[in-house]
């Protein structure tokens, strides 16, 4: 008949009451599940005495096991979780009190503030409903209730079944807990950054950066540390926000699997994103599996490498800090190599207090090693202002140590260029800055190469007007006149050293 | 009433009559004073846990010989219950220390006692309780309090095998993460930080002001973030003074000791920094403050000191004022003495033999610039070995002689040989004149040199005036 008219017909409203809103998704909490065999046994070795744990009393392990199956239910996880493995609530509660213990004495603070206020805010009711536990064996009084149950908290129901408990079917209860979990959360999810801003105040600046720990995930700790069943060699990495189920995490043999395939994939490859992503998936699983062995060293030293390859100094110096760390509790590496790397980030830093703790650190059976000999000689030629001998270095450099002093060249070249200028007059041959500033050509005429890196480099720095050609083979630089123009250079370049990335 | 706490109790009543602070903080000291040697071991005796109140009321408030008032008297009551309880804990480390019982000694709960003593003096403070002339007592609860949490954390060092390093949590991808091996003695900071801040917030008028205790505890302060490796928190400190230094009096009217340590602490603050010059104006007035007879003081302050000068007016200490001391005299001497006889080889050895202790005191790094100095006198015996111009024709004969000016670059380059610069050796038993030209450039850059390179010429050309500025040459 009609063409579809070219507006969407909508029914008028007739009265002026709001539309009722979509029905709310009942909370699975209110339905009566029937629990799985799996989650019942849960329940039941939790509350088991063989399973009890000394300083955690049972009705915090009760809450424990709410929030845990609360979380689970509201997830749909109820089946898919392997309850005969997850970690039982007190094994929980103690990681957390371990990892809180380990970390600094505020985090300790804050954790228990955390638990003792929540313990508080919940108390209320626990103790009730301990008490109707025992009620419901003993039929007690009115009066004993009355003694450990705040007055408004009298017309709670209540029936006290193990599945009513764990469930929370009343209101209140459910308003309880999600304010309560919504607390915990709050505070420890601010807990880094409260970590953060008091270690900040209280600046134990030391120089490795140091990732703080969680007091709230840690790794289950029932009978070890956590065993990974996960097969796949390739996992992308994503942030861990609860401990992560077996079945996520790669154990040993597959990570050593994954290192050797990320490794030639890069060497095939050069994709750095995809690089950096496998190994820091690799390193996740390492830390949660708490291996601390020969693999982890060659899991950082090769990150250190790509890093330092791609020049990403930020994740460059993570690496270098926890090398530094398993290297002194005794994991076999390449020592000598990294070390030798520390310096010369160290020096490129320009960092004075870093410098003097890493001296300080040093031992004579690292002093003795070539690769820290030759970074040492490095230092020290920098610090006399020998640049002569340094760019001589340079060309020497062991290991990837190329790489690093690529970052320093550029402003140790203008630094030179800023003495020379002050001590020759009236000029100097183009060539002798070129072989002083270690400018190597390459391809079939390495000297004319040279020469024109060289007169690059001179022009980049505003040398320009100082360059005289009226010899034609010997082209010439006026040192006398260019003193102003380098000591500048020099100041600017000295000025900023760039360390981002580096927390 | 037995009679054995009788000493103690009447110091107490002395320097509350004279007033005396001194005498004050005699009596919650952990150290038992010379006339009274077995204090300590008189406590438990005297009293018990049960009777403590009691007795501690009997002598403090129903005293005749006091007349504190009822809010002192309470404080002291606190602070003394608090000592009972550490004296305890005290004797039972000591005697297991003593027996041998190393594992036994728990300086833990020495520490923690402590920190309860001073918990209790502090709330006498902060309620306005306790005079200003109790300030001797702040003292003595921030000193030992320094003390007990190194021995717990020593302690705690040797019973724990780990390296100091704990894992991080789940949400890192990294292990480790830096904890601290220094527990207690961060702890410690932060009760002394609060003593601090309680003292430098007093707004009573300066006779009977908490101020005066400022600079000790920021002495305090500045020992125990030394000793943690701290120095941005160092630095607070010294802001925080700066800013409250309008009502506070100056550095000047505090007692002596306070001021030969503050002025230390500055001045190797400074120099950590590389600013000398501030660096040499503390170290200098610490030093000069500082008694003659406090050997390890003056030692610890020429150990920065001497530095310092070196690179400030290139000036180098006298034999006689090292020989002082048998440890700077060890350090310094072949150093300094290869410096003025610019002996490259006995510098370099110089510096390696006293390598540890300068890297472990961070002066090793300002030493090693020494070798600028070193090879500015080189230069300059080269220089004045050369001898001088010939008259030229028709100079007056009585014009004064004038040095050659002109070096060739051979003769320094066997300047540096003799003088055992091995660097400059090209390996094939020759010298690299590069090098040699690039060590005589860096000093003409650094203006300890006048002159220019003549690369064409092989020769360096020296300013016929003022050569080397500094040297009178």
């Amino acid at each position: 008949m009609y063409p579809q008219p070219a507006y969407t017909a909508v029914a008028a409203r007739q009265t002026l009451q709001r539309p009722t809103p979509a029905p709310a998704v009942e909370p699975p909490k209110a339905k009566k599940v029937s629990w799985s065999p799996g989650v019942r046994g849960y329940v039941q070795r939790a509350f088991d005495a063989d399973n009890a744990m000394a300083g955690i009393e049972t009705p915090e392990m009760q809450q424990r096991l709410k929030i845990v199956i609360t979380q689970a239910a509201e997830a749909g996880q109820l089946e898919t979780i392997d309850w005969t493995v997850y970690p039982l609530p007190q094994h929980l509660i103690q990681a957390e009190r371990n990892a809180a213990a380990l970390s600094s004495t505020h985090a300790a603070h804050i954790a228990n503030l955390n638990n003792a206020t929540s313990y508080l805010s919940n108390g209320a009711y626990s103790p009730e409903r301990n008490n109707k536990r025992k009620n419901g064996d003993l039929g007690a009084t009115a009066g004993e209730e009355s003694e450990l149950t705040p007055p408004w908290k009298k017309n709670n129901t209540n029936k006290g079944s193990l599945e009513d408990r764990m469930t929370g079917k009343s209101k209140k209860q459910d308003k309880k807990q999600k304010k309560n979990d919504a607390f915990r959360a709050n505070n420890l999810g601010t807990d880094a950054h409260v970590l953060e801003k008091r270690k900040q105040r209280f600046g134990y600046t030391s120089p490795e950066p140091s990732p703080y720990p969680s007091s709230r995930n840690d790794s289950p700790e029932r009978t070890g540390p956590l065993v990974g069943t996960c097969q796949k060699i390739e996992k992308s990495y994503f942030r861990l926000t609860a401990p992560p189920a077996p079945d996520t995490v790669r154990p040993l043999r597959i990570l050593e699997q994954a290192l050797s395939h990320i490794r030639t994939k890069w060497k095939n490859e050069h994709n750095y994103n995809y690089a950096c992503d496998q190994l820091k998936s690799l390193r996740q699983d390492l830390t949660v599996q708490h291996i601390q062995n020969e693999l982890t060293a060659k899991v950082y030293e090769c990150h250190a490498r790509i890093a330092l390859e791609m020049k990403d100094l930020g994740e460059y110096n993570q690496c270098q800090t926890q090398l530094r760390a398993l290297y002194k509790s005794g994991v076999p590496g390449r020592s000598e190599e990294f070390t030798a790397y520390r310096i010369l980030y160290t020096v490129y830093t320009c960092n004075r207090t870093d410098m003097n703790n890493l001296l300080a650190d040093l031992t004579q059976a690292d002093k003795q090693k070539s690769g820290v000999q030759h970074a040492l000689q490095v230092r020290s030629a920098l610090a006399s202002g020998n640049y002569h001998k340094f760019f001589r270095l340079y060309r020497d450099a062991p290991f990837m140590g190329p790489y690093l002093l690529d970052m320093i060249i550029q402003r140790e070249r203008i630094a030179a260029m800023a003495a020379i200028c002050r001590a020759y007059k009236p000029d100097v041959s183009l060539s002798f800055i070129a072989q002083e500033l270690a400018f190597f050509g390459d391809g079939d005429s390495p000297e004319l190469d040279a020469s024109q890196q060289c007169l690059e480099f001179l022009c980049e720095h505003g040398g320009e007007a100082f360059i005289d050609r009226t010899v034609v083979d010997n082209v010439r630089f006026q040192t006398g006149k260019a003193i102003q123009a380098f000591q500048d250079q020099r100041a600017a370049a000295f000025r900023s050293v760039d360390i981002k990335g580096q927390i | 009433m037995s009679t054995i706490m009788d000493g103690l109790w009447d110091d107490f009543a002395k320097a509350n009559e004279t007033p005396d602070g001194y005498l004050l903080a005699t009596t919650i000291s952990p150290e038992a004073p010379a006339s009274d040697p077995a204090r300590l071991y008189n406590w438990p005796k005297w009293t018990n846990a049960y009777s403590l109140q009691t007795d501690l009321r009997y002598k403090l408030q129903y005293n005749p010989a006091l007349s504190l008032s009822k809010a002192e008297s309470g404080a002291w009551l606190d602070v003394f219950t608090a000592y009972y309880a550490f004296t305890g804990k005290l004797l039972a480390a000591e005697e297991a220390q003593n027996a041998g019982n190393h594992r036994e000694a728990d300086w833990n709960s020495v520490y923690e006692s402590w920190k309860e003593v001073l918990s209790a003096v502090y709330r006498g403070y902060s309620g306005n309780i306790f005079e200003a002339w109790t300030i001797p007592c702040l003292y003595a609860v921030g000193k030992y309090l320094r003390i007990f949490a190194i021995k717990a954390d020593d302690k705690a060092a040797a019973t724990q095998r780990d390296s100091g390093l704990a894992f991080g949590g789940l949400q890192e991808e990294d292990a480790f993460s830096a904890t601290s091996k220094n527990e207690k003695l961060e702890d410690a900071a932060r009760q002394i930080n609060r003593i601090f801040a309680l003292c430098l917030g007093d707004r009573n008028p300066l006779e009977d002001s908490r101020k005066w205790a400022l600079y000790y505890t920021a002495n305090l302060l500045f020992k125990t973030y030394f000793r943690l490796n701290s120095i941005p928190l160092s630095k607070n400190i010294l802001r925080s003074l700066r800013a409250g230094a309008a009502d506070t009096p100056p550095l000047s009217a505090f007692p002596k000791a306070h001021q030969v340590t503050f002025n230390y602490y500055s001045g190797v603050l400074a120099f950590l920094e590389e600013d000398y010059a501030t660096a040499e104006s503390y170290l200098l007035s610490a030093y000069q403050l500082c008694n003659k007879d406090a050997k390890r003081n003056l030692e610890m302050i020429l150990m920065y000191l001497i530095p310092t000068k070196l690179l400030t007016s290139h000036k180098l200490p006298t034999k006689e004022l090292l020989q002082q001391s048998p440890k700077l005299d060890r350090l310094f001497t072949p150093f300094c003495t290869a410096i003025k006889r610019a002996d490259l080889r006995a510098f370099n050895a110089a510096l390696e033999a006293g390598e540890d202790e300068f890297v472990k005191r961070r002066v090793y790094l300002t030493l090693e610039r020494g070798r600028d100095i070193l090879l500015r006198n080189l230069w300059r015996k080269v220089f004045l070995a050369g001898g001088f111009e010939t008259p030229k024709e028709g100079e007056a004969a009585t014009a004064p002689p004038v040095r050659k000016t002109r070096i060739p670059v051979r003769e320094i380059a066997a300047a540096l040989r003799l003088a055992g610069a091995s660097e400059i050796d090209d390996g094939e038993g020759g010298v690299d004149a590069d090098e040699v030209e690039c060590m005589v450039a860096n000093t003409i850059y650094k203006n300890h040199m006048k002159g220019y390179i003549a690369r064409d010429r092989g020769m360096v050309v020296l300013s016929k005036a003022g050569a080397f500025p500094g040297t009178g040459v």
